[in-house]
């Protein structure tokens, strides 16, 4: 039996497919054209640069589409469906993030690249102190982050192509036959599915970006960006029309529209975690699957139905009729009396089973949230929380995403690096204007469709990573253009592939350009860089895709920890070098290694404290990002005092007027 | 902050004694900006906390446009208020400055003269 979501994916999975193989032959064709392009010019500062000449659009939309990575289309709507109105306060910062995060360092980055000659991060920083150690330490630390979020975003794009593809048939019958092939070699793991949507994932972006270099990725993101703006633009009213038809149904509230959601939603309460062993009243002579996001109904004691979700197969093996208690069945109770109705009232989307018994059963409802008194916590601060008895957002956590988005964004060097090649000021500041609307017209509706999902797709706390998918389907198909979901549900493997493909030409511009030309070979010719590149970009490609073959359990805690690890280190150096004239290679290289210490050192208390590296230790209930950028920022300054002053040198070619020479 | 060899003295030679106009906007803007950013902060975080959080009875929550109150005027409004002012800043206040030439700009323009 399947889920819900699962069947309706299965209606627009045509459209999917075609959607998937469509934009793919786009993206190899925007590759080639990018490749007739580097014909002609300086082949390292047109491949990783685009020769300094990005115009509005380019830049725009390259830049917001790599901001917007996949959490944005898969956490994101994720966490709205889970804690509701408050994550319009956890992503207020975008108010400001285009202006911060392009406008503080991006016209003064721009002409410093120039005057040196950069083309990469790590080339700056070198070259505006003169020192190659610096260098080498900004290379070993964008590869150090870069390499474990290159891991993640594959893992990200896989499992969302996989959703994609989730009920295609041809996908099916080669995911077993791919099983049957990989059986020797079991350890690359056992979910055919994922490997094959890895493996088309990994090879589609590795060729792309190996072939057409910058101006492939950055052509890629403007389309990728016009997919994820356009798919929520036509969400927003989809949801709406969907919430209308379900308020006319509701005798017991006039409202309609958004109105309507957010009064319904403050009448709801979380769902009830729950584990049990599933029992069927006789044995049977097969085995019986029971697979994740199963709907199972039961009597209760006074008569009325209680409703569970499961949130992972389970078997009963022929011959037993109850599940094996090592393998207790993840479950939720659904205890809001509308979300019941709705599942129990529409047999032809939901398929509820009742011929299963709940024994063994524990429950563990959420920590703030899940009690009375918190009521209408949906509609309010700090958000329901299964595991914080402070909730999901307190006080001092909203601070800390303030500066999380929109200061730590503009210490992202994947953001330098595009802020590195737009053509002029003029690009700078109309494409500032165009990322501010673009945010807009995409952050604030994304909240508003996810928070009609609470209402629409009740019960998918268990899998609300695939929230996004799975109401594109819902909603597509509700109104009858099946053949939109193709479409929607393109928008965040869009914006996985455009982060991906940036990180991958990072990694390579490192290892090519900051450590094998400007320290190994200083005289290699352009043939042999050339080759060098697209080896290195293969190489770092494969052995990324390999690394998520098993991949790492928590995506988004490593996408946050790399992302904020790398503000950490590199946001206060950046600033201090373009904006102080006093500051100097010591201070810049002591503020760095503290901020990457300081940030470190959260994560390593949160392993001895929390028992996971990746529940850090909240000093005063902040981020480490605030530490990390609190220290970093101190340190670069106490360092570059304690020091000597920079070469005067280097102070009037960076900070001062040039002569104007005289005209011949 | 003296340069000791003749060659660094050469190249000093090259430049005024007067701040680059480039990095003097840059740095004017930059400033500007962290003052929007905030403005930004002090206004929607404090806002929500004392009108979205502890509130008495969310079952009737204040709405306004469909969505609670304290979203709107703490997140939205702000949101379109800074657009207005992200318009003000790029097409009113920030400078046109010269960016410079990079070294293979310069040998591409000189190669297209040659």
């Amino acid at each position: 039996m399947q889920s819900p979501e699962i069947l309706l994916l299965a209606a627009g999975s045509n459209a999917a497919l075609i959607t998937f193989l469509l934009y793919t032959l786009a993206v190899f064709g925007i590759a080639a054209f990018s490749n007739q392009m580097l014909k002609g010019k300086s082949f390292l500062s047109e491949y990783f640069l685009g020769s300094r000449g990005l115009g509005v659009w380019a830049f725009a939309l390259t830049f917001a589409a790599t901001s917007a990575s996949g959490g944005s289309f898969t956490g994101f709507p994720s966490k709205i469906y889970s804690h509701g109105w408050v994550l319009a306060l956890w992503i207020g910062a975008y108010v400001v993030v285009p202006i911060c995060t392009m406008g503080l360092l991006g016209k003064r980055i721009n002409q410093v690249a120039r005057i040196s000659g950069s083309i990469t991060v790590p080339d700056v920083l070198r070259d505006r102190f003169e020192s190659a150690r610096f260098g080498l330490m900004a290379v070993v630390l964008i590869v150090f982050f870069m390499v474990f979020n290159l891991v993640a975003q594959f893992k990200a794009g896989a499992m969302i192509l996989k959703t994609l593809l989730s009920d295609v048939e041809i996908f099916h019958r080669a995911a077993e036959f791919f099983h049957t092939v990989m059986e020797p070699w079991s350890f690359l793991g056992t979910d055919s599915e994922y490997l094959i949507c890895l493996l088309a994932f990994g090879i589609a972006v590795i060729i792309y970006t190996t072939y057409g270099g910058f101006h492939a990725v950055v052509w890629t993101d403007v389309m990728q960006g016009i997919v994820m703006v356009v798919g929520v633009l036509i969400m927003l009213p989809l949801a709406i029309m969907m919430v209308n038809d379900l308020a006319a149904k509701d005798d017991s509230n006039d409202a309609t529209g958004m109105a309507y959601v957010t009064q319904e939603m403050s009448k709801l309460v979380p769902p009830v975690p729950t584990n049990a062993q599933l029992q069927v009243s006789s044995s049977s002579d097969k085995d019986r699957l029971i697979v994740a996001g199963t709907w199972i109904a039961t009597e209760s004691d006074n008569g009325t139905s209680r409703l569970f979700r499961t949130g992972n197969d389970v078997e009963i093996v022929a011959g037993q009729q109850v599940t094996a208690a090592e393998i207790p069945t993840e479950m939720i109770e659904l205890v809001n009396a509308s979300d019941i109705k709705q599942i129990l009232d529409n047999p032809d989307i939901y398929t509820v089973v009742r011929d299963l018994q709940l024994v063994g059963l524990t429950q563990n409802p959420y920590k703030y949230g899940g009690s009375p008194e918190h009521k209408g916590t949906y509609v309010t601060g700090p958000g329901p929380s299964p595991n914080s008895d402070i909730g999901f957002l307190p006080l001092s956590l909203a601070f800390s995403f303030f500066f999380m988005w929109a200061i730590s964004g503009a210490g992202q060097p994947s953001s330098h690096v595009r802020l590195m090649a737009f053509k002029n000021t003029d690009t700078l500041k109309k494409a500032i204007f165009t990322v501010a609307i673009y945010y807009t017209l995409i952050y604030f509706p994304l909240v508003m469709i996810f928070c009609c999902s609470r209402l629409l797709m009740p019960g998918m706390e268990l899998e609300s990573d695939r929230i996004m998918p799975a109401m594109a389907v819902f909603l597509t198909e509700g109104v009858g253009v099946g053949w939109l979901a193709g479409l929607l549900v393109a928008a965040p493997f869009a914006a996985v592939m455009s982060t991906v493909d940036s990180f991958l030409l990072m990694i390579s511009s490192a290892v090519v350009r900051d450590i094998y030309q400007r320290n190994i070979n200083p005289n290699a010719s352009e043939a042999k860089v050339k080759k060098m590149t697209y080896a290195v970009t293969i190489i770092v490609g494969t052995a990324a895709m390999l690394g998520a073959v098993n991949p790492p359990q928590f995506l988004q805690d490593i996408i946050v920890y790399t992302g904020s690890g790398l503000a950490a280190c590199f946001l206060a150096p950046m600033v201090f070098m373009l904006y102080w004239p006093r500051s100097n290679k010591q201070g810049c290289m002591i503020g760095m290694l503290c901020g990457f210490a300081a940030h470190f050192s959260m994560y390593l208390a949160g392993a001895f404290t929390n028992g996971s590296f990746f529940k850090p230790h909240l000093l005063m209930n902040m981020d480490p990002i605030i530490v990390g950028l609190f220290v970093s920022f101190l340190a670069t300054y106490v360092g570059c005092l304690i020091s000597p002053a920079p070469p005067q040198r280097l102070v009037k070619k960076y900070f001062y007027k040039r002569k104007e020479l005289p005209k011949t | 902050m003296q340069s000791d060899s003749p060659s660094e003295n050469d190249e000093m030679e090259l430049y005024t004694d007067e701040l680059d106009p480039t990095f003097v906007n840059s740095r004017r803007e930059a400033c500007i900006i962290f003052c929007a950013w905030l403005a930004a902060l002090c206004w929607c975080v404090p806002y929500c906390y004392l009108n979205g959080y502890n509130v008495a009875d969310p079952e009737n929550i204040a709405i306004t446009f469909g969505m609670p109150s304290w979203v709107v005027w703490g997140i939205a409004m702000p949101w379109i208020a800074a657009d207005v002012f992200t318009v003000w800043f790029c097409f009113f206040y920030m400078k046109n400055d010269d960016l410079g030439v990079s070294p293979e700009e310069l040998a591409a323009s000189e190669a297209e003269g040659n």
